[in-house]
């Protein structure tokens, strides 16, 4: 029999991914949402191969196109922006024109879904929520996405990653116990993570459509989609006491923790199992510790003073050796550890470029740029990146002639009468200075370019 | 009133079917389920990703068998400081939704390997984190299940996935939270100031399941890609999701800005690295999250707080970047000062009542400065917000007793998640699983 890793290299093989076919081609996506939480849960469709058409106002575009690390801008884009709204048609559209709400509506009769970040109940009163959309389209699959949720006393309460975080408690069991520091998780990932839950939620709902027939609303809270990732609620219910703080130990295992190595590098180590730690002390040539009665059980080992104990031990090894060898040791023998690895290590460690979890883009607008490959390798219908993200208004044309069969005509009186527009002068709006847009064929679509 | 009418009354006043929309959408029971053709065997061992992967299948009505040595799964004792109901661990009940219980050793049993093919010939996932190419070793791997079964979805989990030579090289390195965050970039983001003394100002875990519950929902998320190609042409295929991705792949950020910034960004505490203010502060009776980063946003803010003769100075009317570490530091004081003059209650409604009324001004863009008491898990679920909205819901299970999961992570109009039902008996649908399955 062949090799196993020849075989999944052959069946995962990166190179041919962009050949195979795309699970949701022929999903259309109409893109209300702005920031992260709506438009990751859009992007995560694109990737699938969905036609996703982003909305926004012209001249003034999504409120996170300039927002970048540190006013840190990347060929006059924001560089984290392009993960975010990758794969996407950018059409910008001015919402306050009857016109406007017009496209919208035209747009709506062939969609498959729409997604929306607004303030809860701001959608149905600028007559785009799921009340109008679905009188146009009964199948449509409308996706609502808020910190809060629609209904319930807090509906109007606006909100950030940061807001849901605090009020789902995950903020507060960041940090060292016994100090009034809390840290909030990064990058937004109380945005991201949501984000997720709404495009799991909308691919169910796709299923269902495909065997029903329905359409349906879905209210996405990001509160409770944090929430689902506590177990602290029934820690609490059962015992009545809360898990709280534990700085970097994880008090679900012993040892796990981050340590600090012998060379100065930070290392995660854990001990998920007996097995597992019967090889991490075989490791560490105290295979004693196996045996002892305080250790050998799991649920021993567990117990708050055995626990502290044998995290003293694993850090005074921990700081005899350095990390590449620890990390080797666990390789050979067998229990869980890692470098603490940062941003460069990230875009820079040669497997993940192999696997195709950090993937060296080669954008025709923007040229080469690093981002982060899927969290899940499909083999058959792999996630994939077609562009990147593009100046606002960049898809104007393309999408009303190709998907509304508008006419040059048209859309200029469309333009003249400022119902569609493009960028104004800001980063993170327009595109790149030493770029031609008059040359593309993508935003002059349908129109006679000279190359 | 009952709770679904003052929901009806309150949303439909403005005309429309949102009323009764949002008045439907409270409850699941008596709706369809999406995956009620489908069935997911989870063998996974030792992993919650796999754990929490299936639990969200059997949430959406997919029929889940929980397939465990008669010893049980290792991961029923990974639990906090060893806190057990019956020797089973709180997050193996947490996660012990609408599933099934067989007992078989695929590990050590040949014949116990016949009968999960047999079951997997009938089966549309199945769920494993066993070291890269060992099920395939025993003759039960994706390539041999797939022979027979080419319609199904085979989900693995492991450190670093199922392909390339460092996947190879380390296979038999398990996977574990603490070891997924920080292999995919979490903890270099979290944590004290560099000038902080140690170990505040080391990489910090985050304080929940970061590394498992992403990797759990990636699973999912990719997993249903897959079942609507296979709704679609009957085509299966295998998904793989790496530990050592779960973090930076999902949020993107630390690729793009490893590339770009050709460094690795410092840890800043607690501020931001986009948005101020943005972040929490003390007040008299605890803390509040304080979000307030645009413009008209932050000025307000000012106002609310009295601080308005800050308004004109540069470094913070024009900059709030926290690039400059002190300058952010210092603002960060500047507000706290006047935080801890008042309650978290006062700071809330102080907040709420500057931004009805910009709202309702005419000139609008009068600035939201959004200011929340910050809340411990346990704080949460006193909210009456989640009482309305059924966030928690309190379980009973036959042998470990009533108590409280978070649940209805989704509200669906048509076909939403649910848990009918919570068990974690080893073996308990042994009989069940035999003559539905397995009897021909």
């Amino acid at each position: 029999m062949e090799d196993y890793f020849s075989y999944t290299a052959k069946l995962f093989n990166p190179d041919e991914a962009n050949q195979k076919p795309e699970a949701l081609k022929g999903i259309r996506v109409l893109d209300f949402s702005h920031v992260i939480f709506g438009p990751i849960a859009a992007r995560l469709l694109a990737d699938y191969g969905a036609e996703v058409i982003k909305l926004e106002l012209p001249f003034y575009g999504d409120l996170w196109r300039p927002a970048t690390y540190w006013g840190k801008y990347w060929k006059h884009s924001n560089p984290i922006w392009h993960n975010i709204t990758k794969n996407k048609y950018f059409l910008s559209v001015n919402l306050q024109l009857k016109e406007s709400k017009e496209l919208i509506y035209k747009m709506a009769e062939k969609a498959d879904v729409v997604i929306e970040n607004f303030a809860p109940g701001t959608a149905d009163a600028w007559k785009i929520g799921y009340d109008k959309i679905s009188k146009i389209n009964p199948k449509i699959i409308f996706l609502s996405c808020s910190t809060y949720g629609q209904f319930g006393p807090m509906r109007y309460f606006p909100g950030w990653d940061l807001l849901a975080q605090g009020a789902s408690g995950v903020l507060t069991l960041n940090g060292y116990p016994d100090t009034d520091i809390y840290y909030k998780l990064p990058d937004y990932v109380g945005d991201f993570v949501p984000g997720n839950f709404g495009a799991l939620s909308v691919l169910m709902a796709l299923y269902h459509r495909k065997k029903t027939g329905k359409g349906q609303y879905i209210d996405m809270a990001q509160t409770e989609g944090l929430m689902r990732m506590l177990f602290n609620y029934t820690y609490h219910s059962v015992t009545k006491q809360a898990i709280g703080r534990t700085g970097n130990a994880d008090p679900s295992m012993v040892p796990a923790s981050i340590f600090k190595t012998a060379d100065d590098k930070f290392l995660a180590l854990a001990c998920a199992t007996a097995e597992q730690f019967k090889n991490f002390t075989s490791a560490m040539n105290m295979a004693q510790l196996a045996d002892d009665k305080r250790f050998a059980e799991t649920l021993e080992r567990l117990k708050p003073e055995n626990a502290q104990e044998l995290t003293k031990i694993a850090t005074d090894w921990v700081q005899t050796k350095s990390c590449a060898d620890i990390v080797k040791l666990a390789d050979e023998r067998n229990f869980p550890a890692a470098e603490v690895a940062d941003d460069y290590m990230i875009a820079n460690e040669e497997w993940r470029r192999k696997r195709g979890s950090v993937i060296l883009f080669k954008d025709e607008v923007y040229g080469d740029l690093v981002i982060a490959g899927p969290s899940a390798q499909l083999s058959g219908t792999p996630s994939r990146t077609k562009w990147l993200a593009r100046p606002l208004g960049y898809h104007n044309r393309l999408v009303l002639k190709k998907f509304l069969e508008l006419c040059e005509a048209d859309i200029e009186k469309l333009e003249k009468k400022k119902v569609i527009g493009t960028f104004d002068d800001r980063p993170g709006l327009k595109p790149p200075v030493y770029y031609n847009l008059s040359e593309d064929p993508i935003y002059n679509y349908g129109k006679e370019v000279k190359k | 009133m009952s709770p679904k009418e003052e929901i009806y009354t309150r949303h439909a006043a403005k005309g429309g079917d949102r009323g009764k929309v949002l008045a439907e959408i409270m409850n699941a029971e008596g709706k369809p389920e999406v995956l009620d053709d489908v069935l997911v065997l989870d063998v996974s061992s030792a992993n919650f990703a796999g754990i929490i992967c299936a639990s969200y299948l059997a949430e959406f009505g997919a029929e889940v068998i929980k397939i465990e040595p008669s010893k049980g799964d290792p991961a029923r004792q990974i639990t906090p400081f060893g806190v057990t109901v019956q020797g089973v661990g709180i997050p193996f009940m947490f996660e012990g939704r609408n599933k099934r219980y067989m007992t078989l050793d695929i590990k050590n049993s040949a014949e116990d390997r016949k009968l999960f093919a047999k079951l997997a010939q009938k089966a549309a996932v199945v769920i494993e984190s066993f070291a890269p190419g060992e099920m395939d070793a025993w003759g039960i791997g994706y390539r041999q299940l797939s022979a027979a079964n080419p319609g199904l979805v085979y989900i693995a989990l492991s450190a670093y996935g199922q392909y390339t030579d460092k996947a190879k090289e380390s296979a038999k390195m398990p996977d574990t939270d603490v070891t997924s965050q920080a292999g995919s970039g979490l903890p270099a983001q979290m944590g004290g100031t560099p000038d902080e003394p140690e170990p505040n100002n080391w990489p910090l875990r985050g304080g929940m399941w970061a590394g498992w519950y992403i990797s759990g929902l990636s699973a999912a998320l990719g997993g249903t890609v897959a079942l609507i190609h296979r709704q679609n042409t009957g085509q299966g295929q295998m998904v793989d999701v790496a530990g050592m991705d779960a973090y930076s792949s999902m949020v993107g950020m630390p690729a793009t800005i490893g590339f770009t910034w050709e460094k690795a960004r410092p840890r800043i505490g607690v501020l931001d690295f986009i948005l101020y203010p943005y972040g929490h502060w003390k007040c008299k009776d605890g803390f509040v999250a304080i979000a307030a980063p645009r413009d008209h946003d932050f000025r307000a803010l000012l106002k609310v707080l009295g601080l308005w003769e800050q308004e004109d100075d540069w470094r913070y009317s024009s900059d709030r970047i926290p690039d400059i570490l002190e300058q952010a530091l210092h603002l960060h004081k500047i507000i706290e000062e006047k935080t801890i003059l008042h309650t978290a209650d006062e700071l809330v409604a102080m907040a709420l009542n500057y931004s009805k009324k910009s709202a309702r001004s005419k000139w609008r863009g009068g600035g939201v400065p959004i200011v929340m008491k910050l809340m411990t898990p346990e704080e949460a679920m006193g909210n009456k917000q989640w009482q309305i909205r059924k966030a928690f819901q309190e379980v009973e299970d036959e042998k470990l007793g009533k108590y409280t999961i978070s649940a209805n992570f989704v509200k669906m109009s048509e076909s939403p998640p649910r848990v009918k039902w919570v068990s974690s008996e080893i073996g308990k649908d042994n009989e069940y699983i035999r003559k539905k399955y397995l009897s021909d």
